[in-house]
């Protein structure tokens, strides 16, 4: 989580273009973090096929101790890692066949990557969307009451738990519930998820611990910044102007703080959501949880590079958008970046 | 899934010792120093209680091991799920019993001629395999082809592959098959019971895999689960549960929390430091005598071990007790400088090594040695038990004078694994013959001592030719004795396989030969 420590500055790159009309500016902001976007995520790829293939022997490495006794497996590894082209050749191959939807062969198993890695793409999905849809409202109004109660009682223990929790690593947290609600105190939930063949979900109180574990694992953190900023807000001129028109304090709270507190909201449960969706082994692991980030664990171990350099696309892919839509919101949601766009 | 032939004399040593019998890598990565009081409550010899088993249901088992890799070919299982895979839908001509010993299965009697060349396969009558079709002597010598062909034998086929004359190997009659050999091998019998060997159909094809086993395939996805479904046609005892589901988990904790909340009924390799969280919450423990051993190994064409002296010094300095109490917390059956204890020619007489310090001193300063220094080999690769017996012996050396350092290798099956001096090693349960023609003799594919002993040699090779088994154990208490009085050996122990299960499963008894009662889940219900 440390990452979050810099939020990138979404005002900064807005120069208010002067003197056209507001949906073409519009559409050449866009325009202009879409070709960004693409940018990042091709020097990401060269990155990315240079770490796996480029350096060093690839089969060699693969191999170990039998590259020099299996020399059929060396040739039949060369020619599935077309090791006999040149790396900028190979290099353009997979770039078309990665626009192209065609992610490879697994060297582990000799299946399709796309087919391999689709449900575990699929399932950290859903786990993430789970975690965002029960984080944001819970979040949200943990920071609520605590700037309410701001410096009593109430806001004292909410901080001390906050900070309890945000200092628990997730995979204790994860052993915590587990014990607590399935094996040791309780048998009220599954205590790991046992998909077989179709999806996590199938079963949904499955999904109970793990999700918990994630709000619990972030939750903490977005509150905190969240009340910061809202307590920032409350003292402003603008919120003490509205109480003296006799606004009651909980609608200033929720429409005069919370709107404006809520950008700094977004940009830090957008990162966080990012680093869920890459992955988290070891949630997926106390929860035997088919997601992606325990598949990226098996597949660098197994030397599989199509597979590793599949999904370590798709992490980058999942952070640049899912900070573009951070981004945007950002800007919609501020009055003053909104107007320095469009006008 | 074509997956990449192995040339059995080249395969690599990690795979060697997975399927040979199998699923330990899991268990030698337990903590093996965690203290740990035995099995007290649940520890059970035998599940089947009192009262009879109901049919029915669904048996969920948990393995770890398992990755993306994960095969479901009958003839190249690597990791413990695969095993637990190819052991429940296939099945080879014989058994390896819950004790050790050859018994039926497809063929009714595997008999050799008088030279041991001619080996006569006679088939069950009645076996079918999963589509119906009836299991002829085409099926075997097919299996035989796409396990043992020389050209590109699996792993498991590779010992087979050197000794067997494809040309000469024919169909007799309806349910006769003979195997015909070009040297003598009077054990063939341990090589078509193990669970590599499993009889597949002439038109076999490993996306849907069709076997003679008490299940049939219904599904599977390779690093995460396989569902397979009774199969009604079973020529044994049909199986109790409707369907056999077998689930991948990356984390031993990950499995004991499914164990103990109910989610799966059964799971292999428990790490020797969750026994007490199973047994006290409500699981069951199943404990069996295994011959997987974790020895030390000492060069003996290379000095100071080139002196048999020192050989038995060293072997004489090793508090087998205290190995087996402390590195494999308990769980464990002495050892003698011998390994495969149940082999019938196992020789039990020998008298027992003890730690002898004082007659280790005296043998050392004959050898001019008193104030020996050598350099223990090891690696996190052998599994946990290797580091942990290896500080072990570092002490128990010290009460004698000698300084042992230790020196971890990273990979240690990497380049320099067969020449170090002084090591360490992991093998699975083994009869004597296949362990010895691997490791003891010079042409041997992992010769870690580089024995090479002429006599020893030709007990081997008469042993190989002699069906007789009283000769037969003869010559081999007489090769055994050779090893116990010169061999570069020191095993101190054989590590004892823990299971787990829950407290409704019925039916599934200890095995010395694989985990789980090797992995029989027809007899189990649920």
């Amino acid at each position: 989580m440390a990452d979050v420590a810099v939020l990138p500055e979404p005002l900064e790159e807005v120069a208010p273009p002067k003197g056209r009309h507001g949906s073409v500016a519009w559409i050449l902001w866009i325009a202009r973090r879409l070709g960004l976007a693409v940018l990042t995520l091709w020097l990401v790829s060269v990155l990315v096929f240079i770490a796996t293939t480029a350096l060093g022997d690839p089969i060699r490495a693969i191999l170990g101790k039998d590259y020099n006794a299996d020399k059929a497996r060396v040739a039949q590894l060369t020619e599935q890692l077309n090791l006999n082209e040149s790396a900028v050749k190979r290099y353009l191959d997979w770039l078309g066949g990665l626009l192209h939807g065609d992610l490879g062969t697994s060297i582990a198993n000799q299946r399709p990557v796309g087919q391999l890695i689709s449900s575990n793409v699929l399932n950290s999905f859903v786990l993430v969307l789970i975690s965002a849809v029960v984080l944001i409202p819970v979040a949200f109004g943990i920071a609520m009451i605590s700037a309410n109660y701001r410096r009593k009682r109430p806001d004292t223990v909410i901080q001390t738990i906050l900070l309890a929790l945000a200092g628990l690593p997730e995979f204790v947290t994860g052993i915590l519930l587990v014990a607590l609600f399935s094996t040791t105190v309780f048998h009220w939930l599954p205590a790991v998820t046992i998909a077989g063949a179709g999806h996590p979900w199938d079963q949904p109180s499955v999904m109970v611990l793990p999700v918990a574990t994630l709000v619990l694992a972030v939750a903490p953190y977005v509150s905190r910044i969240v009340r910061s900023t809202l307590l920032e807000v409350l003292d402003s001129d603008y919120v003490e102007l509205a109480r003296l028109k006799g606004i009651p304090e909980k609608v200033v709270l929720r429409k005069h703080a919370l709107l404006n507190a809520v950008v700094p909201g977004i940009q830090v449960v957008s990162l966080q959501l990012a680093w869920l969706a890459g992955g988290v082994v070891f949630v997926e692991t106390v929860f035997n949880y088919p997601g992606i980030g325990a598949l990226l664990v098996d597949s660098v171990r197994n030397h599989d590079i199509p597979v590793v350099q599949a999904l370590s696309m798709i992490i980058a892919g999942v952070y640049v958008v899912v900070n573009l839509i951070a981004d945007l919101l950002s800007i919609l949601l501020t009055p003053r970046s909104r107007t320095a766009i469009s006008s | 899934m074509p997956e990449p032939t192995t040339d059995g004399r080249n395969l690599s040593r990690r795979q060697l010792f997975k399927y040979s019998g199998g699923a330990l890598a899991a268990v030698a990565a337990a903590d093996a120093l965690a203290a740990c009081g035995g099995g007290g409550g649940g520890s059970g010899s035998s599940g089947g209680g009192g009262g009879s088993q109901a049919s029915g249901g669904v048996l969920i088992h948990g393995a770890t091991g398992g990755s993306s890799k994960d095969t479901i070919d009958p003839h190249r299982p690597v990791t413990a799920p695969d095993i637990a895979r190819v052991s429940n839908l296939f099945e080879p001509l014989l058994f390896w019993d819950d004790n050790y010993q050859i018994a039926p299965a497809i063929a009714e009697s595997v008999e050799p001629s008088a030279d041991a060349k001619t080996w006569t396969v006679k088939l069950r009558q009645g076996v079918t395999f999963h589509n119906g079709k009836p299991v002829t002597p085409e099926d075997v010598l097919f299996t035989l082809n796409r396990v043992a062909n020389p050209k590109s034998p699996t792993s498991a086929g590779g010992a087979l592959s050197e000794i067997i004359d494809f040309d000469k190997t024919k169909k007799v009659d309806a349910s006769t098959v003979n195997i015909v050999l070009h040297t003598p091998y009077a054990v063939l019998q341990y090589l078509l019971a193990e669970y590599t060997f499993g009889i597949v159909p002439t038109d076999f094809d490993v996306k849907n895999p069709v076997g003679t086993g008490a299940f049939k395939y219904k599904s599977f996805t390779p690093g995460q689960s396989s569902v397979f479904t009774k199969f009604d046609g079973y020529w044994g005892q049909k199986a109790f549960v409707d369907e056999l589901h077998i689930q991948d988990f990356s984390d031993p904790n990950a499995c004991v929390n499914a164990l103990l909340a109910g989610q799966i009924q059964t799971m292999d390799n428990l790490p020797y430091n969750l026994m007490d969280s199973v047994s006290k919450q409500g699981g069951k423990l199943l404990q069996a005598e295994t011959g997987a051993w974790i020895p030390f190994t000492m060069r003996v064409d290379q000095a100071p071990f080139s002196d048999v002296r020192v050989r038995q010094a060293l072997r004489l300095i090793c508090d087998r007790k205290q190995m087996i109490a402390q590195a494999l917390a308990g769980h464990g059956t002495l050892g003698n400088d011998l390994y495969a204890p149940f082999d019938p020619a196992f020789a039990k007489d020998l008298p027992q090594r003890e730690q002898d310090i004082d007659q280790a001193k005296s043998l050392l300063s004959a050898a001019g040695h008193s104030d020996l220094s050598v350099q223990l080999f090891t690696g996190d690769d052998i599994g946990s038990v290797a580091p942990a017996s290896a500080a072990l012996f570092v002490q128990q050396a010290k009460k004698a004078g000698v300084t042992v350092s230790v020196v971890k290798k990273t990979p240690f099956y990497g380049d320099d694994y067969l020449s170090y001096p002084f090591a360490q090693d992991f093998w699975n349960t083994r009869n004597y013959l296949p362990q010895a023609a691997v490791s003891e003799l010079k042409r041997g594919t992992y010769n870690e001592t580089h024995f090479n002993n002429p006599k020893f040699a030709q007990l081997i090779a008469t042993a190989q030719a002699t069906t007789d088994e009283a000769k037969r154990n003869t010559l081999l208490q007489d090769a055994q004795k050779i090893e116990y009085d010169e061999g570069g050996y020191i095993i101190w122990g054989f590590r004892q396989q823990v299971d787990a299960y829950g407290a409704k499963v019925q039916g599934i008894k200890p095995s010395k030969y694989l985990p789980l009662g090797s992995y029989k889940f027809q007899y189990a219900s649920v």
